[in-house]
């Protein structure tokens, strides 16, 4: 046990050298602090290299989708909604002004103008006139009177593809989406927006800035404001209640001395070692403060007690440092296992979040030891001796508050232990099944309150639009390619259903005996590039009207090498048509966009925007002509939004109107039994990518990664307490009441309906290694009163005086450090700040009820057992 | 029509025979550059191939036959297109009566829905086909919808920019053409947008004299903001066939002359 009071030579001998030392070592690593990036981007969440990951950077890049920030217009005061000549004259000034924004700073981050969706930048496919089909845009500029602000309306509403996202289907709302080539445009690129809008004689219109990009990029902002208040907050409260245990104002700067210096350098760590500062990693100041402090409590506690015995201050360090080294140790290793246990989950941020606040608990660690005995040499003689005297009189008839209400206790604890002991199984029970009820669902524009600007837009325009939230379901064709057999007896029925008339005939029989000839080939390719070569050689002698069937027979090979073009398939078409409305009729989603909603819209048109044609044509010919027909419109482009060029890859873009993780799940789930039960005319895969599906998928990897860091955690936690104890029974009696606490404190959480999430997800294994600090301590004090008495009796009355009150006060500061996140904006912080609290009440208290009720049980046995 | 118009191959023998001439004036390099490139020949034929790049390098492929036909030297025109590829747009058809005085007239027809269609002509900068030429480039913009300065003239160019009357018709602001002064063969256009950028180009990358008329075999007109370009290719190109303005009626789309189909 002599480790500490050697290790406290050196700070007693030159406790200048330490100091300095350590402020050195911290101004080290505090200069890389400056070099700070920060990263709201949930997609780092997931590894860089992680499969869906790149399928959905693939999948953005393939149909040249971006992220997008969606401004919503509502009027609700006009009689016709914000289809009025101001109103769209704002709207169309406003898209105006943001095709031309970028980030000052940076000006690769900009607003992509050509796929902005607005009124004036889309086509609308209208009629213009007897037979007469238009492409033009739909609010070339702002209409001049109310009745061209109507037929902008109903052009927009006539189309499904703009009805219910450009246009709200009550007509009071329009959007204009902005996609951007950088998520961390978002928030510059809103506040940009706004004052513009701030310009703007609104009269009657209300705009509204919504969408994930903007929700994450923004948190990243508040994250800094939260930082700065709640930081500082945790150490005011800290320092005051050290005050209020301690009154010796000099004293008590040490451990914020040390708090500090954790911080810093741990933060300095963090950055130095190029991590980005993550929504996690902003956390990490904010944990490392209260458990930093926890050891100089210790230390500074048995300092007072044993510095009036003793009255050396030398002698009285050397003391007690050898008492606490080992449990402080002990408290600091499982505290850091909890935290360590959490690079065992798959997701980065929150691997380096639980690697950095280890980190930072032996970093404090090492300068309580080594700092606070420094501190207390450098201190003059004098302050220490009122110190002592005071606490003296404390120490001899202790009243305080906390004091009689632990000493009931004590006796309510040694006299219905088995009570106690049921009671708590029973609630135990009672929380299993409300861990069975836990909700895993986490939605990021939940992350800011309730009144949160961000939460207001996304309410109101979801409540007008189909839905502001996107997921990007990828069908791919898994068509097998042809053998040259096969490839032969297609085409052999594609030339006979050439031949028509007498002429056709005669060319087809010629062509199909050129077909047999070059069928011998090794590959399909050659085959078709042999067969072509000889078709046309045919043609070039032949006379006119057999040179149009020949020339007719030759499409067929063009045809055949096309079939891999499924998407321009009518049963194709019509199998998404199918799932779509499947999808919709669900109710889960507000809507969807596919190449078959294009298909028909267009194919409406060109016959005279008759409804009954608002249907896939019949031939794969029909589909490619609407399409050609569209493509000489001022965005061509917009088709390959919906499909590849190559028609074999096609996406449906899902809108939802609720970004919830489970809501996307559903929709996930539904699209999946949908295709099991409805299978496609053609082998197709299907794929999800899109923002609001990546939350789903770390969501997943968290939920399955915390088990697992739960469960190593407790067992490495488990071993160190049976190492530390020397038995495995005592190991196991210091799990016991962290483990119901956390089983009490999740089983709440599934009756009151609050959701698993990523902040309530983390917590669980690190609350572990904080909470057995309670269980080492109470053990490890109670064994050695009941060393010195024999008596459990005397232990545990002993145990309700002195003991009991030091882990009461720092039960008291970590749970009270952690509150001034309360005050923060932003709903994961409040969540961790109330979680952790409770975690830390309910599990001292359960510390202390639990334990002295299961040793008044099992007493013969445990202390039978340490006896012998 | 001006009477300098119906000269134009009086002008470009006289240019080719000596650079002793004077200077002509810009109105006459401008109707001179747009007779060269659009009204070569009583009518022409050409087999055309659009190969169209994204940003991403993806290909498609356009293949057509033109038929074009003027009216008058400089004016009105008839032009006639018959797809070829890719397959299953074979034996679209599309037809464009180019007007002086008024909106173009255009027709489509769709074979596989057996349907004529009359696409409104008053927008001119719309996609030909999902290539990056537009409409205009095709058949070509008007003369007087500009206002036209000479920007500079060397041994090689007359450089002219073009700054639209109608600002508020076309996405551009203005756009400057190079044309070659050997044969009035407008080379190069660069596209401003309204913010003063280069978004988009037009190169000849290759040129031809056939059958006495200076002829664009290959031009590539790229995206510069987007990305990707069409690049289009010239091939069996003939002049003065006699073609008959009938051939460029309405009942010939849904059966396209033999002149469109070989």
């Amino acid at each position: 046990m002599n480790h500490g009071s050697r290790l406290v030579q050196t700070s007693i001998l030159r406790p200048k050298l330490i100091t300095t030392l350590m402020v050195l070592f911290t101004l080290a690593l505090a200069a890389f602090i400056p070099q700070v990036h920060v990263d709201t981007d949930p997609e780092n969440m997931l590894a860089e290299d992680e499969a869906v990951r790149l399928f959905h950077t693939n999948t953005k890049k393939e149909f040249a989708l971006h992220d997008l920030l969606i401004v919503g217009v509502v009027n609700e005061k006009h009689e016709h909604g914000v289809f009025n000549p101001e109103t769209l004259g704002h709207v169309f000034a406003l898209t105006e002004f943001a095709a031309s924004l970028s980030d000052p700073d940076n000006p690769d981050y900009k607003v992509v103008a050509r796929d902005i969706i607005a009124p004036s930048t889309v086509d609308a496919i209208t009629q213009a006139g007897p037979g007469q089909v238009s492409f033009d845009w739909l609010m070339a500029a702002p209409p001049t009177s109310q009745e061209e602000a109507l037929r902008i309306r109903d052009l927009a509403m006539d189309n499904p593809l703009l009805k219910g996202t450009l246009v709200a289907e009550d007509g009071k709302a329009v959007g204009i989406y902005l996609p951007i080539t950088s998520k961390k445009f978002a928030h510059t690129l809103s506040q940009q927006l706004e004052e513009k809008i701030a310009t703007f004689n609104t009269n009657g219109d209300k705009f509204f800035i919504t969408g994930l990009p903007v929700a994450e990029d923004t948190f990243g902002n508040e994250m800094f404001i939260q930082m700065a208040i709640s930081a500082p907050l945790a150490m005011l409260v800290i320092f005051l209640l050290m005050l209020y245990f301690f009154r010796q104002f000099r004293l008590i700067i040490s451990p914020m001395i040390v708090a500090m210096v954790t911080v810093i350098s741990t933060m300095g760590l963090l950055i130095g070692t190029g991590h980005t500062l993550h929504i996690m990693s902003s956390m990490i100041p904010i944990f490392l403060m209260p458990i930093a402090v926890v050891d100089s409590i210790h230390i500074m506690s048995e300092f007072f007690d044993e510095y009036k015995k003793i009255g050396e201050r030398r002698k009285t360090l050397e003391h007690v440092m050898s008492q606490l080294f080992t449990p402080m140790l002990y408290t600091s290793l499982t505290s850091a296992a909890g935290f360590a246990s959490l690079a065992f989950t798959p997701i980065p941020p929150v691997q380096a979040f639980g690697i950095f606040v280890a980190i930072g608990i032996m970093i404090a660690w090492l300068t309580t030891i080594l700092f606070i005995p420094a501190y207390i040499m450098l201190m003059p003689e004098s302050s220490l001796r009122n110190f002592g005297v005071k606490e003296k009189s404390d120490l001899a008839v202790n009243n305080t508050a906390l004091a009689r209400a632990l000493r009931p206790l004590g006796i309510f604890v040694h006299r219905w232990p088995k009570i106690i002991i049921s009671v708590c199984l029973l609630l135990t029970l009672v929380a299993l099944y409300g861990i069975s009820k836990i909700q895993v669902n986490d939605n990021p524009v939940n992350w800011f309150t309730k009144n949160h600007q961000i939460r207001v837009a996304d309410r109101v325009l979801n409540n007008h639009f189909s839905g502001t939230y996107e997921a990007y379901l990828i069908l791919e064709s898994k068509l097998a390619p042809l053998s040259p057999a096969q490839a032969q007896q297609e085409l052999a029925i594609l030339f006979r259903d050439q031949a028509l008339d007498a002429t056709s005939k005669a060319v087809v029989a010629k062509a199909l005996a050129i077909l047999t000839r070059t069928a011998q080939q090794g590959s399909t390719e050659a085959m078709l590039a042999l067969l072509e070569a000889d078709l046309l050689e045919s043609q070039a002698v032949a006379d006119d009207p057999s040179y149009e069937v020949w020339a007719d027979l030759l499409a067929q090979i063009d045809i055949l090498r096309n079939r891999s073009q499924i998407f321009k398939r009518p049963d194709v078409l019509r199998y998404i048509e199918g799932l779509q409305a499947h999808l919709l009729n669900s109710g889960l989603v507000g809507k969807s966009s596919s190449i078959a909603d294009l298909t028909k819209k267009i194919h409406k048109e060109l016959f005279e925007a008759d409804p009954g044609h608002y249907t896939i044509p019949d031939s794969v010919g029909g589909v490619a002509q609407s399409l050609i027909s569209f493509q000489n419109s001022h965005k061509p482009g917009d088709l390959y939004h919906l499909v590849t060029p190559d028609y074999q890859k096609a996406n449906i873009w899902v809108q939802l109107q609720n970004g919830d993780n489970k809501a996307m799940e559903a929709v996930v789930r539904a699209v999946r039994i949908y295709m099991i039960g409805h299978p496609p005319p053609v082998q197709i895969s299907h794929k999800w990518a899109g923002l609001t599906y990546l939350n789903v998928v770390w969501q997943d990897k968290m939920v399955s990664g915390m088990r697992d860091a739960f469960l190593s955690s407790f067992i490495i936690v488990f071993v160190m307490m049976m190492i530390l104890f020397r038995s495995p029974t005592w190991g196991l009696l210091a799990m016991v009441p962290l483990t119901m606490t956390i089983a009490w404190i999740y089983g709440i959480i599934g009756f009151v309906g609050k959701e698993y999430d990523m902040p309530v997800a983390v917590l669980s294994s690190l609350t572990l290694g904080l909470a057995v600090d309670f269980a080492i301590h109470f053990l490890q004090r109670a064994r050695t009163i009941f060393t010195r008495t024999g008596s459990w009796h005397a232990t545990i009355t002993a145990m309700f005086e002195e003991p009991g009150r030091a882990i009461s006060r720092n039960v008291i500061v970590i749970a009270l450090g952690f509150t001034p996140l309360l005050l923060a904006p932003l709903v994961p912080y409040k969540t961790v700040g109330i979680f952790l609290a409770s975690i830390m009440a309910i599990s001292g208290l359960a510390t202390m009820v639990i334990l002295p009720a299961l040793i008044t049980i099992m007493q013969g046995w445990l202390f039978g057992k340490t006896n012998s | 029509m001006r009477p300098k118009n119906l000269f134009p191959l009086l002008l470009l023998s006289a240019l080719l025979a000596g650079p002793a001439l004077a200077a002509p004036d810009l109105d006459d390099i401008i109707s001179q550059a747009n007779n060269v490139a659009y009204y070569s020949g009583d009518d022409g034929r050409a087999d055309v191939a659009m190969t169209i790049l994204d940003n991403q390098s993806r290909t498609r492929e356009r293949l057509f036959t033109i038929l074009r036909k003027d009216i008058e030297e400089g004016g009105d025109q008839l032009y006639f297109v018959y797809f070829k590829r890719p397959s299953d747009v074979r034996k679209t058809t599309f037809l464009v009566h180019k007007y002086m005085d008024r909106d173009d007239d255009r027709w489509m027809y769709l074979p596989s829905l057996d349907l004529v269609k009359r696409i409104a002509a008053s927008d001119q900068r719309t996609s030909f086909m999902g290539s990056h030429f537009f409409h205009e480039d095709l058949s070509g913009r008007h003369l007087d919808a500009d206002h036209h300065a000479l920007l500079e003239e060397n041994d090689t160019f007359y450089v002219i920019k073009n700054i639209p009357k109608e600002p508020a018709d076309v996405e551009f602001a203005s756009y400057t053409v190079w044309i070659d002064k050997k044969n009035f063969l407008p080379m190069k256009a660069e596209y401003l947008d309204k913010s003063g950028a280069l978004y988009r180009t037009m190169e000849v990358l290759e040129v031809a004299t056939i059958a006495g008329y200076p002829t664009v075999l290959k031009s590539r007109i790229s995206d510069l903001e987007a990305g990707g370009s069409t690049v289009t290719r010239f091939s069996n190109v003939k002049y003065n066939l006699g073609l008959d303005d009938n051939l460029f009626s309405e009942r010939y789309l849904r059966r396209p002359p033999r002149e469109a189909r070989q």
